[in-house]
């Protein structure tokens, strides 16, 4: 996998677009997910991918073979989301207001997500308390929880995305698991 | 072991980091403490409905044209026949290479433009012109530079300098006497080396 990521950049610098578009499919969902699970808004998701991708491509001759794809790519897509989470910070909690007072799981005000009947239904009920849970949570307690849960990446390759010692990651995810608990409890029992 | 250690052990278990000795701690721990057991229960299936509510049901996917969209976003390659990217690659000996050209090309066109006789020097009062003739008498003395362009010269006497002849032809009495050098310029690439030569050296006096 790493292999093919380093020929693809190498392809990439020599000016081959196609090389740099399987990057970009290789990436752009996990780069999405990522940035829609800490901004919550499409839009931005949508932007940041775009901006991630042309940092990529800027910096392309700057990426370390010796350092994981994933983890570069992923530094550059957190750090974007970060930036704007904390910019927007103001309007932050009328936004959760809005959220709360549909009651819905926060998506269904995003219009035409080809979202299926079916697909509809496996949204739980959990999953909404999770994800909003999630969501409310501080911005550096927010990027460690999607990494190491949605993005499935190890305490160890957090540590490297985020550039902090393991420690630190374990303490953020041992707090966010607990409040989590204490949400879920809260709600289902 | 108290239950706050159990709760951090808890967490190092479900990190996957917890050594067997110390999991084996918590385990007797968790045999011997209900609220204990009941919270390691509910960790568990908080860290199973983390992953579950995340992995691959994301209800939101990014737009199908994402990929061309940041294709088009990116910056142009640059894709120029080889000529400029060797023009690209080396700018300074292109400059060298377009100043030459240009040299080259207005040198050629005033070579070939004058047909007049020119002659200069710092010291023409003794130097007689007689129809395309430049003529330095015997006994006589230019004490600066002398150059003829277009013409003959014809040396009897004494110059202190250096004698350049253009385009022309020179001829030294045994009378004559040059205290510098001679040069005898014919062709039109040796004399844009002369005015290349004298342009540089009018640089490096200035």
């Amino acid at each position: 996998m790493d292999n093919l990521e380093t020929r693809l950049v190498k392809l990439a610098l020599k000016g081959d677009q196609r090389a740099f578009a399987e990057i970009v499919d290789l990436y752009k969902d996990r780069i999405f997910h990522l940035a829609y699970r800490m901004l919550s808004n499409r839009h931005e998701a949508e932007d940041v991918v775009q901006e991630t991708f042309l940092r990529v491509y800027r910096n392309l001759d700057r990426y370390d073979p010796g350092q994981k794809f994933s983890t570069w790519i992923y530094r550059i897509g957190t750090n974007l989301s970060i930036d704007r989470l904390r910019k927007r910070k103001p309007t932050y909690s009328l936004d959760a207001e809005i959220g709360d007072q549909d009651g819905a799981d926060g998506y269904a005000l995003i219009p035409s997500d080809n979202r299926t009947p079916e697909t509809e239904y496996m949204i739980s009920e959990t999953r909404t308390t999770i994800h909003e849970a999630i969501d409310g949570l501080p911005p550096k307690y927010k990027t460690v929880m999607i990494l190491r849960y949605l993005q499935e990446l190890s305490l160890q390759e957090i540590s490297d995305v985020l550039d902090m010692p393991v420690t630190t990651i374990k303490t953020r995810v041992h707090r966010g698991r607990e409040f989590l608990r204490k949400k879920l409890e809260s709600q289902n029992y | 072991m108290n239950c706050k250690q159990a709760v951090s052990f808890m967490h190092e278990y479900l990190d996957g980091d917890l050594p067997s000795e110390q999991a084996r701690e918590l385990q007797s721990h968790l045999d011997a403490c209900p609220d204990c057991r009941a919270a390691f229960r509910r960790l568990e299936e908080t860290e199973m409905m983390l992953f579950a509510a995340n992995r691959k049901t994301e209800s939101v996917s990014v737009s199908d044209d994402m990929t061309d969209r940041i294709m088009s976003f990116l910056p142009q390659p640059k894709k120029h026949n080889p000529a400029w990217n060797w023009i690209r690659r080396h700018p300074a000996l292109t400059a060298a290479a377009a100043f030459l050209l240009i040299m080259l090309g207005t040198s050629i066109s005033f070579w070939n433009a004058d047909t007049q006789l020119v002659v200069k020097g710092s010291d023409l009062g003794s130097v007689q012109v007689a129809g395309n003739t430049v003529i330095v008498p015997e006994g006589t003395t230019v004490s600066g530079d002398l150059t003829v362009e277009r013409g003959k010269l014809e040396i009897y006497g004494e110059v202190k300098g250096d004698v350049t002849v253009i385009d022309g032809s020179s001829y030294q009495a045994s009378t004559a006497h040059v205290a510098g050098q001679l040069k005898d310029i014919n062709q039109a690439f040796d004399w844009v080396w002369y005015k290349l030569g004298n342009i540089f050296s009018e640089v490096a006096y200035r």
